[in-house]
């Protein structure tokens, strides 16, 4: 070993430590150059994220390449770093089970293009928009301005809902009006409504569902589409249209009936109406009389 | 000659004009009105619009002495220059025309209808024609043109008369009127439920009495599809079809003079 520095050290050694550190530099260049060239060929065809990830892999591969065979130069053997390397990656596997299983699900999130940067998703309750997709996780802006980050393991398992994939939106409304109304003449005034708001697409049309017999309530959906950028301005807007409709119309939104009964061996409860008594005024002489009797 | 064909001497509410400072430009055309001051190193807009009413629409010019009453919107500035101009534009996405009764076009057969769209209003001033609003003169609703949910155009949606005689048209000022012949080479019937008028590729024109128009268009369908191929027509003599002179007003927002569209649809029951 040692004699093996001295010979390092020599000018022999010299010329070695220059070969390898020009092999270093050669493939510093070399990984550089192929790799931006080929992210501009894969930008047209992929995503600049994919694009991105091809090019630090084809730079760190040529780049390790060229490492290697200046440490050969320089004299190591290396089987016996491959040895070494090969060790240390079962050990460091060991380690990091989590952010391997990490890289990988982000390598298929990435395959899959369920999302992009710049989408909104729905994971869980959780609905925000995709700042980075990364080798370990996916960052995301709610709607109240927090940063969330996301193991890419986890979207991989979990249901992902795109918001922003197609570009137009359906907006289901359920509504109850009472059962004394006539539903086509409901269905008419929310046609109406619909046709009204420029926002609330001419096609697809408007859908009239009728659900079902509520406990209080005819039941309806009613289904607008919208361009999903005007997604929660519809949705507010169309309410607040419908109600006033419906008011302008008499027709009932009912609420919840609940009727009490007590049963048929108890007597009913007394329910007396009598006349309001003033507040003040002169004192009533019979009821004083009453009460003086 | 038809109702919309009424002859004026005086310029057309789309001219340049002079604003002094202290005065403001009255505009109603349709159901738009509009008013433009020109105050102190600034601009002051108000505007409104109406329900649009089938009938005849008028347009109704003026400057007059005084601000507006009401302002939405201030447009500062340092300049003393005094022009503005009120600029017609056509809309910037394909208008869909939905016939009030279900219309047909036999095989073989070759039919024009006059269709009218909205215009915009382009608000500039200066020399250098500064945009300061374009405003719709009516806000048509937005509607989906397309053979699926997924494929398809964000368009506006209109209703027409559908009509073939020029003469039944009323004169409305704040819409442009397209002939559009379609022709229909398939062996079927086309059923025209729907069609989708590329108005961004049309330039728009005026006629001496106020009226505006845009080239014919040619919509022609060759085989049972939805596809048709649009051909718009070059702009050297610009005549109405009562062979007027027109006057250019305003180029095509996206020119492209021959194109593929999906001009026809039969599509979406379900979803």
């Amino acid at each position: 070993m040692l004699e093996h520095l001295q010979t390092l050290i020599s000018l022999e050694g010299a010329v070695r430590w220059g070969r390898a550190l020009v092999l270093v530099v050669l493939g510093l260049l070399l990984a550089f150059t192929v790799s931006r060239l080929l992210q501009r060929v894969m930008r047209r065809r992929m995503t600049a994220h994919v694009a991105q990830i091809a090019r630090r892999l084809v730079f760190y591969s040529v780049l390790g390449v060229f490492i290697a065979a200046a440490m050969s130069e320089l004299g190591f053997s290396l089987t016996v770093i491959m040895g070494a390397a090969g060790i240390l990656t079962v050990a460091l596997g060991f380690a990091s089970q989590t952010t391997a299983s990490n890289l990988i699900s982000g390598l298929f999130l990435i395959g899959e293009h369920s999302f992009e940067v710049g989408d909104l998703i729905r994971v869980g309750d959780l609905t925000g928009e995709v700042l980075s997709i990364d080798a370990l996780s996916v960052k995301l802006k709610t709607f109240d301005n927090l940063f969330v980050r996301i193991p890419n393991e986890t979207l991989i398992k979990s249901q992902v809902t795109t918001l922003t994939r197609y570009p137009i939106r359906r907006i289901d409304l359920a509504l109850g009006v009472a059962y004394k109304e006539d539903i086509e003449h409901v269905r008419d005034i929310l046609i109406r409504v619909a046709d009204a708001n420029p926002l609330c697409l001419d096609e697809p049309a408007p859908q009239f569902i009728f659900t079902g017999f509520g406990d209080s309530s005819l039941n309806i959906q009613f289904s607008v589409w919208v361009v999903r950028e005007n997604f929660l301005e519809l949705r507010n807007a169309i309410s607040a249209e419908i109600k006033k409709a419906f008011d302008e119309a008499d027709i009932e939104i009912p609420f919840p009936h609940r009727t009490l009964y007590a049963g048929e061996a108890t007597r009913p409860f007394p329910v007396t109406v009598v006349e309001s008594v003033p507040a003040s005024g002169p004192p009533n002489p019979d009821a004083r009389s009453d009460e003086d009797a | 000659m038809g109702k919309a064909s009424r002859k004026s001497t005086s310029r057309p509410w789309w001219a340049t004009r002079e604003l002094r400072r202290g005065s403001r430009l009255v505009l109603e055309l349709g159901p738009i009105k509009l008013e433009l001051g020109h105050g102190d190193g600034e601009w002051l807009l108000w505007s409104q619009t109406g329900p649009e009413e089938d009938g005849p629409g008028r347009s109704r010019i003026a400057v007059r002495r005084g601000l507006p009453e009401e302002v939405h919107e201030r447009f500062v500035h340092d300049g003393p220059d005094r022009r503005v101009m009120l600029a017609p534009v056509l809309g910037d996405r394909s208008v869909v025309v939905r016939p009030r009764q279900p219309v047909y076009l036999l095989s073989r057969q070759e039919v024009t209808f006059y269709l009218s769209t909205p215009i915009w209003l382009k608000i500039m001033v200066g020399t250098a024609q500064l945009t300061l609003r374009e405003l719709a003169s009516v806000r048509l609703s937005d509607t989906w043109f397309g053979p699926s949910t997924r494929i398809g155009e964000l368009c506006y949606a209109n209703r027409t008369h559908a009509r073939r005689n020029l003469a039944e048209l009323p004169h409305r000022p704040h819409r442009a009127i397209t002939p559009l012949r379609i022709r229909n080479n398939a062996q079927e019937a086309l059923p025209l439920e729907k069609i989708s008028l590329p108005v961004p590729m049309l330039a728009l024109f005026g006629a001496e009495d106020g009226s505006l128009w845009t080239q014919r268009a040619t919509l022609v369908r060759d085989e049972v599809s939805d596809l048709a191929s649009v051909r718009v027509e070059s702009a050297k003599d610009n005549a109405d079809p009562y062979g007027r002179p027109l006057t250019r007003l305003a180029a095509p927002r996206h020119e492209n003079p021959m194109a593929v569209v999906r001009a026809f649809s039969t599509f979406f029951q379900g979803f």
